[in-house]
């Protein structure tokens, strides 16, 4: 007997041998156990020292993981839209663009006092190691977000 | 003084107008999109995704690494 199945909505063909996609983890322990995780990654990653391999590797790190899961089985991803209004799509294009001139104007002038980066600006306020910490954790979800874009 | 303010006025208005517009982006029945779907919309090329990804490692270089 056949279901009707007209209304019902397709999940997009794999190619044969392909493996799934990475399953969506629901357990409430296994995602607090992958945010502590996350949290204490960010507290050790905020007392690297500026300029030093660490502070390196604690971005390296996190990129190179992404990458691997990205490419190599990557999640289950949120379907983008099909189409977008021109207007919709400028509005935030001009907002990322003018801010972007905005950030390389002050850099074109050395950043000087009476003209600074936006990173001049926000360097100060990353002090804090918690700050700096939330900053960070912030960044690596982020991350996972735009991988499941 | 007031060059320093008006840059940072100029910060400030940017970054509160992507507020906005992902406030307006969640109306309903509205032609501009959220910070999400624009973010999916650009990442549907494989260049674009590669774009914003580089984007993402570069963000975290430039502000925790530095």
């Amino acid at each position: 007997m056949l279901m009707a199945t007209d209304g019902a909505p397709r999940r997009p063909r794999r190619p044969p041998g392909a493996r799934p996609p990475l399953a969506r983890i629901r357990h409430p322990v296994a995602k607090t156990v992958i945010l502590a995780v996350l949290v204490a990654y960010s507290w050790f990653a905020a007392g690297t020292v500026p300029f030093t391999r660490n502070a390196l590797l604690i971005v390296l790190v996190p990129g190179l993981v992404l990458a691997v899961i990205a490419y190599g089985r990557p999640p289950e991803r949120i379907p983008p839209p099909d189409r977008m209004d021109v207007a919709g799509f400028s509005y935030w294009a001009i907002c990322i663009i003018a801010l972007f001139e905005w950030e390389a104007s002050a850099f074109r002038d050395n950043a000087l006092w009476w003209h600074p980066s936006l990173t001049d600006l926000i360097d100060p306020m990353l002090g804090p190691h918690p700050v700096k910490a939330a900053a960070i954790l912030i960044w690596l979800v982020s991350g996972w977000a735009l991988v499941r874009r | 003084m007031a060059t320093r303010v008006i840059t940072i006025i100029g910060f400030a208005a940017l970054i509160l107008a992507l507020f906005v517009l992902e406030y307006l982006g969640r109306r309903q029945d509205t032609r501009i999109p959220t910070l999400s779907e624009w973010l999916g919309y650009v990442m549907r090329p494989w260049a674009g995704r590669l774009l914003i990804l580089l984007g993402w490692l570069w963000l975290g270089w430039h502000y925790f690494s530095r």
